[in-house]
């Protein structure tokens, strides 16, 4: 029982910072990425060979695994967002599908098909992190460290240029704000911590494939940010813990057929996120009614 | 000899890329939704044409189910979601999500209803003939490519002569002179979501009947409809359509040097190089808001 509410708290923990991550850069500077699966699947990749191949200190997988997944957020961002908000959701979606078929194949970093296996438990000053009720402590001040960074930044000079930009790139732009290079730092921040949770997440689970990182991972995180509230500070992490608790919620209702708790649940916040938009855009935390 | 047959593969994805990219690109350009849910309208008349055909009611029946089906759906999007939130001066986020979510609950049916595995009609005309020394052609994709020309060339005479299509790329230019000049934008987007919607159906059909179907194929029809809108140019129906051929042909004739499950990477490619030195796309005005 200790053990599977810890599971519970580090799965709650890892995909809140996930969900706080996609909600900087979609609720703050407008951007909407589809690929957010892939800096987490990156960060995990990395963080999972390092501690296979060299060492398993938090100080080096940590840190390797964030300049991974920024580095290639700036891949994707320096092109792209310097033209129109669609751009970028077409090349979010391109990188996503490009990345399962690499995540596949690049069987020197990934592992292939089977994934890497094995991956040693984070050590931190030379004590392994195993137990999940251990872990789940580590993976909290995570989240800690994680909400204290995006509080800063969002209420710092840089947060209310990138609110300025949200609300109209033209008006920032007319006042001098260098819209692309706020957008492509933001992104940067926002993929460094999804790669950071990422690199977690495999030391966590000891295993990883492909299977974690594909589209439905990004359209996943998407929903928790979207039926939380976008561009609130409380609502990734209230869509997080909903959405990490329907597939349970699913199993309870007995009419339901049980072999399709998967697809069931994709209906509901599918369905979930058309009727927000309809009704309160704002998300569950974000201000009622339009 | 390869690179023939590849030729001639890639004409033939590249006219069904077009159908599905032009019907984007038309609900786009003129109403500016971001009509994710595009690609779910194409799985649905798919999956709508499969099974009246394997039920064994035969191709007319299923093809007008297919056309019945996505016209409805389409229209039935821009009616009760898109309209409302649009009322509210819905933001490029709101549409995009509530479009987003649609095409999630009509995967997740498909799923449920038809499996999640591959399915395919088998016809006759689907089975490849030698054309010429080692070129294998099936009756089936010159047809296709043959209806897909037509659709194209209709749309285009459809969008340059009648009042309606006159009134669609006026939409696109600027729909508040429109408005002033006392056309009825509702109307007009009411066409462009069934004539874009419709487009899908001979795409879906062919699609059903040559390279087969899963749940998912909504995500990689929505991938290349974007892409090709992008490097067409936002608004430019021939554009679009270029881009669409360059697609089809890209992702067959790079079998010549990479293994298959490499050929979104190419649409990616091709995608990414375009947004970096021509933003505006191969026809388009600017890419400037």
């Amino acid at each position: 029982m200790e053990n599977y509410l810890a599971n519970l708290g580090v799965l709650i923990c890892v995909y809140s910072i996930l969900a706080i991550t996609l909600n900087f850069i979609m609720g703050y500077a407008g951007i909407f990425s589809l690929a957010h699966a892939v800096f987490f699947g990156f960060g995990a990749y990395t963080g999972g060979f390092i501690a296979l191949n060299y060492t398993s200190s938090m100080f080096v997988t940590l840190p390797a695994a964030m300049v991974v997944s920024a580095v290639l957020s700036l891949l994707l961002a320096i092109p792209t967002l310097r033209v129109r908000g669609e751009y970028f959701v077409a090349a979010s979606l391109g990188l996503q599908i490009l990345a399962v078929t690499l995540f596949t194949e690049w069987k020197g970093f990934t592992g292939g098909i089977g994934g890497l296996v094995g991956i040693p438990p984070v050590s931190l000053f030379g004590t392994e992190i195993f137990r999940p009720t251990s872990f789940v402590i580590v993976t909290i001040v995570a989240l800690i460290v994680t909400i204290g960074i995006f509080h800063l930044l969002v209420h710092s000079n840089f947060g209310r240029s990138l609110r300025a930009i949200r609300d109209s790139e033209s008006a920032a732009a007319a006042f001098g704000k260098n819209v692309p290079v706020i957008k492509t730092v933001s992104l940067a921040i926002s993929a460094a911590l999804a790669g950071m949770v990422g690199a977690l997440y495999a030391s966590y689970l000891a295993f990883i494939n492909v299977e974690s990182f594909m589209l439905d991972t990004s359209v996943l995180i998407m929903a928790m940010v979207i039926i939380g509230g976008t561009g609130t500070q409380l609502g990734p992490i209230v869509g997080a813990i909903v959405l990490l608790s329907l597939p349970s919620a699913i199993t309870y209702l007995n009419f339901l057929p049980q072999s399709e708790i998967g697809a069931i649940q994709q209906i509901i916040y599918g369905a979930g996120m058309t009727l927000l938009m309809l009704f309160r855009p704002g998300g569950i935390v974000g201000s009622g009614g339009k | 000899m390869l690179a023939l047959q590849l030729t001639l593969t890639g004409l033939q994805a590249g006219a069904l890329y077009a159908l599905t990219a032009v019907g984007f690109s038309l609900i786009f350009g003129s109403t500016r939704v971001f009509h994710f849910a595009h690609g779910a309208t194409f799985a649905l008349a798919a999956y709508l044409f499969y099974a009246v055909e394997a039920a064994g009611y035969g191709f007319v029946p299923g093809l007008l189910a297919s056309f019945a089906g996505a016209i409805a759906f389409g229209l039935a999007i821009d009616w009760f979601i898109y309209r409302p939130i649009q009322r509210d001066e819905g933001s490029f986020f709101t549409v995009f999500v509530a479009s987003f979510g649609i095409g999630i609950v009509v995967q997740n049916l498909i799923g449920i209803f038809f499996g999640r595995s591959f399915v395919t009609i088998t016809s006759p005309l689907s089975r490849a003939r030698e054309v010429l020394d080692g070129v294998y052609v099936a009756p089936l994709a010159g047809i296709a490519f043959v209806v897909a020309l037509i659709c194209l060339l209709a749309l285009g005479f459809f969008l340059r002569t009648t009042f309606t299509g006159k009134g669609l790329r006026a939409l696109s230019d600027d729909p508040e002179l429109v408005r002033v000049f006392g056309l009825n934008p509702r109307y007009l987007s009411a066409a462009a979501f069934a004539i874009g919607s419709a487009l899908v159906v001979p795409a879906a059909v062919f699609t059903s009947m040559s390279s087969g179907l899963n749940p998912a194929i909504g995500h990689h029809v929505m991938l290349i409809s974007l892409a090709a809108t992008i490097v067409g140019g936002i608004g430019s129906i021939p554009g679009t359509m270029i881009a669409a051929f360059i697609f089809g042909l890209a992702e067959n004739l790079s079998l010549l040097w990479f293994e298959p499950q490499w050929s979104e990477a190419v649409v990616f490619a091709i995608l990414f190089a375009a947004i970096i030195a021509r933003p505006s796309g191969l026809m388009g005005k600017s890419a400037a808001r």
